[in-house]
């Protein structure tokens, strides 16, 4: 089941290039930035429906939510501040210890709730895909590891730094560059490698500062409201 | 504490879906169209809407940025592509680039991406300052109601967060905690436990949230609902133009009307292509006139 969904997947993105590269049909060279939106768009439709299929209780809707409204108010004393920001940290924290669903909610509300507050733009679904990812692979972290590993927890969250910037980049490059070659990919990508490397090493700052006392207080409250109802 | 303000008139008591599917369909045309004149037009109609929802002194903002932003982007294409073939002039001998030439093509391409730039900031603006985040979040609860109320829970919870915040500070400030003297580094190091405590507190308001959801019935039978938003007829006519414009910039995408090449160069404009670009504003510019008949015409007011 699950190798048919991905290769049906494979199968449409495949498509869906295709009809945009091959010249005789008329949406050759269509837009790109509304192409990649729709691509990031159909991405972030496949999560959204798996959390409404799933069994949510309101026990995890109310921690998504929380969560989220933290790693949102967060965002705020830092604005000023280019991509310094806990918010990537707490997105991962939170899809380390409760897994990839959570983790990919609590980002992507982050990003979507943050900018009701700082503004909605163009970049508001790759922010939210963005961080809805930083969630995920720190729970698939979570799965190779036992307990919580400052070393291991720290290179990815400076990986995101710059990972985060390089997805935001296809958004920037694809809407506003001209002509679309590899030299202004190149262009594009080492323009932001300051803004990057800030990010990476606020993410580690912000880790080092926090990382322990967020996971221990996230695992108690996960033992906490992790009950079993056994129908009798 | 939300950027929306609730005002009065016709276009913040829109149907949430009209004003969503309007700015959409904004969006997506500016984004097919490259024609500066119809891309004009989207501008023109987009700031008419935002002038007639009352929203002006906020939108200004948004345009002083995004003009900071045109700038920068007309700066570097003019610059660093050289596709276009009337040289305006000569620039002085770079390591990387080579000799550069100022293209008056790559100026003029930089102005088309700078107006579609500002049709899209403003489109945003008009959605962040017309229309309520709840009730634009309430049209996708049908598809997906356990998201949407996640999101709609933490838009709540974010300001109770921000007073949370100050709560805390308060406290530790009171009990001898210097969070405004010392080094830059002391200060950081004092505000830490804040984070902790508003991170326990809140998990803490989030178990006695779920609790009460549950004693509420949350997720027992069909979901009820509590307030309807209503469907009027103001709601169908924007609907429909915006849907008419949409089908119309299509077509005209597909006819090459709306499509306009700048390399290598510039093409000349033909007045037949621009006779849809009225169109499409006509269309989009209902909104404008009903709210402006609104406002004037009881009797207009009384039938939308």
């Amino acid at each position: 089941m699950k190798i048919k969904i991905f290769a049906a997947i494979l199968v449409f993105l495949g498509l869906l290039l295709a009809v945009s590269v091959i010249p005789v049909n008329p949406l050759y060279n269509v837009n790109w930035a509304l192409f990649s939106s729709v691509v990031i768009g159909l991405a972030m439709l496949a999560f959204f429906r798996c959390f409404e299929k799933s069994a949510v209780t309101s026990k995890e809707i109310a921690l998504i939510s929380t969560m989220a409204a933290l790693a949102a108010v967060s965002r705020i004393p830092f604005a000023a501040i280019m991509s310094v920001q806990p918010t990537t940290f707490i997105v991962m924290i939170t899809g380390y210890v409760f897994g990839a669903q959570t983790g990919f909610m609590v980002g992507a509300i982050a990003a979507l709730v943050s900018n009701f507050f700082l503004g909605q733009g163009p970049w508001t679904p790759w922010q939210m895909y963005c961080w809805g990812l930083c969630g995920v692979s720190a729970a698939l972290l979570a799965g190779r590891q036992k307990g919580f590993k400052l070393s291991t927890f720290i290179i990815l969250a400076g990986f995101w730094g710059y990972l985060f910037g390089w997805i935001m980049n296809i958004w920037h490059w694809v809407g506003f560059v001209y002509p679309l070659t590899l030299e202004t990919f190149i262009a594009t990508y080492l323009a932001s490698f300051t803004f990057d490397t800030f990010h990476a090493v606020g993410n580690v700052i912000f880790t080092v500062l926090l990382g322990k006392s967020f996971y221990r207080a996230l695992n108690r409250f996960k033992n906490k409201f992790s009950i079993i109802y056994i129908d009798c | 504490m939300l950027a929306y303000r609730e005002k009065d008139n016709l276009i913040h008591k829109l149907h949430p879906l009209a004003a969503v599917a309007y700015i959409s369909i904004i969006i997506i045309l500016s984004l097919i169209f490259s024609h500066p004149v119809y891309l004009l037009g989207l501008l023109l109609a987009v700031g008419t809407v935002i002038i007639a929802s009352g929203n002006f002194r906020e939108w200004t903002p948004y345009l002083l940025i995004s003009l900071g932003m045109i700038t920068v982007i007309m700066l570097v294409n003019a610059v660093f592509v050289q596709a276009g073939s009337t040289v305006l002039f000569y620039g002085p001998r770079v390591p990387v680039l080579g000799k550069i030439r100022i293209t008056l093509e790559a100026i003029c391409f930089g102005i088309g991406m700078g107006i579609r730039l500002l049709v899209i900031v403003s489109a945003f603006c008009f959605y962040t300052y017309a229309v309520h985040p709840d009730k634009a979040l309430k049209l996708f609860s049908k598809f997906g109601n356990k998201s949407v109320l996640a999101v709609t829970l933490s838009t709540r919870l974010f300001p109770l967060m921000i007073r949370d915040v100050r709560r805390i500070t308060e406290v530790q400030r009171c009990r001898g905690v210097k969070l405004d003297t010392g080094s830059r580094w002391q200060r950081v190091k004092n505000r830490l436990p804040v984070i902790n405590v508003l991170l326990l507190s809140s998990l803490e308001r989030s178990l006695q949230l779920a609790e009460s959801m549950q004693a509420r019935g949350y997720g027992s039978g069909k979901r009820t609902c509590y307030t309807r938003d209503l469907w009027r007829p103001r709601d169908c006519l924007i609907f429909s133009a915006a849907v008419l414009s949409l089908l119309t910039g299509i077509w005209a995408v597909w006819q090459g009307w709306a499509g306009y090449t700048y390399y290598p160069r510039l093409e000349s404009l033909q007045l037949n292509d621009l006779k849809m670009a009225a169109v499409i504003v006509l269309a989009l510019t209902v909104p404008t006139v009903l709210s402006w008949g609104w406002k004037k015409w009881p009797l207009l007011k009384s039938k939308i």
